[in-house]
């Protein structure tokens, strides 16, 4: 990583699908950063939505890109559109990675990015 | 030779034979270098982006790191670009690099590149990557112009070892309401060819977790919009005859030179393509 200024990049890991039951994003390498922010925004909602529905993504961490681990950083995300979260991350190795539980009866579609820099 | 080629005063451009005018060197330990992902058209919702395209993802600076030999690193320093699929057969995933030409002229690209699968089983694996190539998107005044060119290393199981091409897409599809956006799927699964006489076997080393880097270079003539050759490794493979995806211009390509990388998986598995370099160069 050669220059002065800081090197970043911001990777979109969930483009709009409906997500539904047990979902994960896709593994991310990030191991030439040192920071990192997630970004949860919700575009829409379907299905059965009570007052205070929300989903919990989970912050993730990995030794290979294959096995996982909580991290501890939890994401409460509103089941409502336009509803948006963040949460910073550091430390955390060579890889990273969104996992949430949606509620049954529900489907939610979110925009996930994930904003590194060195 | 009384002058030295500019490439041998820079030792990572001198495995490189460039043309004279170099457009982009782009080495993925300085950063991600305007390589992003493929993203479908739309208008209105997002929704209406062809499902293939969909499902692209951002590529990603990778230190190739393994559960059990530790980090690889690329061909020189750290990092390389790695295009990744969704563990999911024949589901694609591709990166581009978008610029404009400033002159018809002969045009080639090279890069060092490895191929494998995710290492999360104990076994060869090596016809779980099912292709990976590379295609341009160009447009003159006249056309529209996409020469394709994969390595397809296994399909259905079954070793292939061939490079091949492309000269026919799916149709165009209007997007939304306005006759503004279309699209079409040129990456799509029909249509491939067998480029006569280029069957190639490449060094997949053993077990997941072994990388062999490999240079692959194309040459295409924008002038007359047409293959030149190719070559991965030892093997030159005359091109001359090998057509590409055509149809009119459309109305906001002018100057197009697109450049893409793919890769697809044959199983359930990721498959991973990664570039230590790309290095696009001229003739002007």
């Amino acid at each position: 990583m050669a220059g002065m200024m800081r090197n970043t990049l911001t990777a979109v890991l969930v483009r709009g699908e409906w997500l539904q039951g047990a979902f994960e994003t896709e593994p991310y390498e990030a191991a030439w950063a040192a920071e990192a922010l997630f970004f949860v925004r919700v575009m829409g909602v379907r299905g059965a939505v009570s007052d205070g529905a929300a989903i919990d993504w989970k912050v993730q961490l990995s030794p290979d890109g294959i096995r996982w681990v909580d991290e501890g950083t939890v994401l409460h995300v509103d089941a409502q559109p336009e509803a948006l979260v963040f949460a910073r991350v550091g430390h955390f190795g060579g890889w990273l990675r969104l996992v949430c539980q949606v509620p049954e009866g529900l489907e939610v579609q979110p925009v996930v990015t994930l904003s590194l820099k060195a | 030779m009384s002058s030295a080629h500019p490439t041998q005063a820079d030792a990572r451009l001198s495995r490189y034979d460039p043309m004279s005018r170099i457009l982009y060197f782009d080495d993925f330990d300085d950063g991600i270098n305007g390589w992003t992902t493929l993203v479908g058209n739309y208008e209105g919702s997002i929704e209406t982006m062809t499902h293939s395209y969909a499902r692209h993802t951002q590529p990603m600076l990778s230190q190739i790191t393994h559960w059990d030999a530790g980090t690889h690193g690329a061909f020189d320093g750290t990092y390389a670009l790695k295009i990744a699929t969704r563990p999911v057969p024949g589901e694609r995933n591709v990166a581009i690099k978008r610029v404009t030409f400033r002159k018809a002229a002969r045009i080639r690209v090279e890069t060092y590149f490895a191929f494998k699968p995710e290492a999360n089983e104990l076994r060869l694996s090596d016809r779980d990557v099912r292709s990976f190539g590379l295609l341009f998107d160009l447009q003159d005044g006249r056309e529209r112009v996409m020469p394709h060119l994969r390595y397809l290393n296994a399909l259905d199981g079954q070793r292939m070892n061939r490079w091949q091409y492309k000269r026919r897409s799916l149709p165009l599809r209007a997007i939304g309401g306005h006759n503004e956006t279309v699209t079409h799927d040129h990456l799509s699964p029909q249509d491939w060819e067998d480029i006569p006489g280029a069957g190639q076997l490449l060094c997949y080393n053993e077990i997941p977790t072994k990388i062999n880097w490999h240079y692959l270079r194309m040459d295409f003539d924008l002038q007359a919009m047409r293959w030149i050759d190719f070559q991965c490794n030892d093997q030159v493979f005359d091109a001359s005859g090998v057509e590409s995806i055509r149809m009119p211009a459309m109305p906001n390509l002018s100057c197009m030179l697109n450049l893409a990388f793919f890769c697809e998986p044959d199983t359930a598995k990721r498959a991973f393509l990664y570039l230590d370099s790309v290095v696009l160069s001229g003739e002007f």
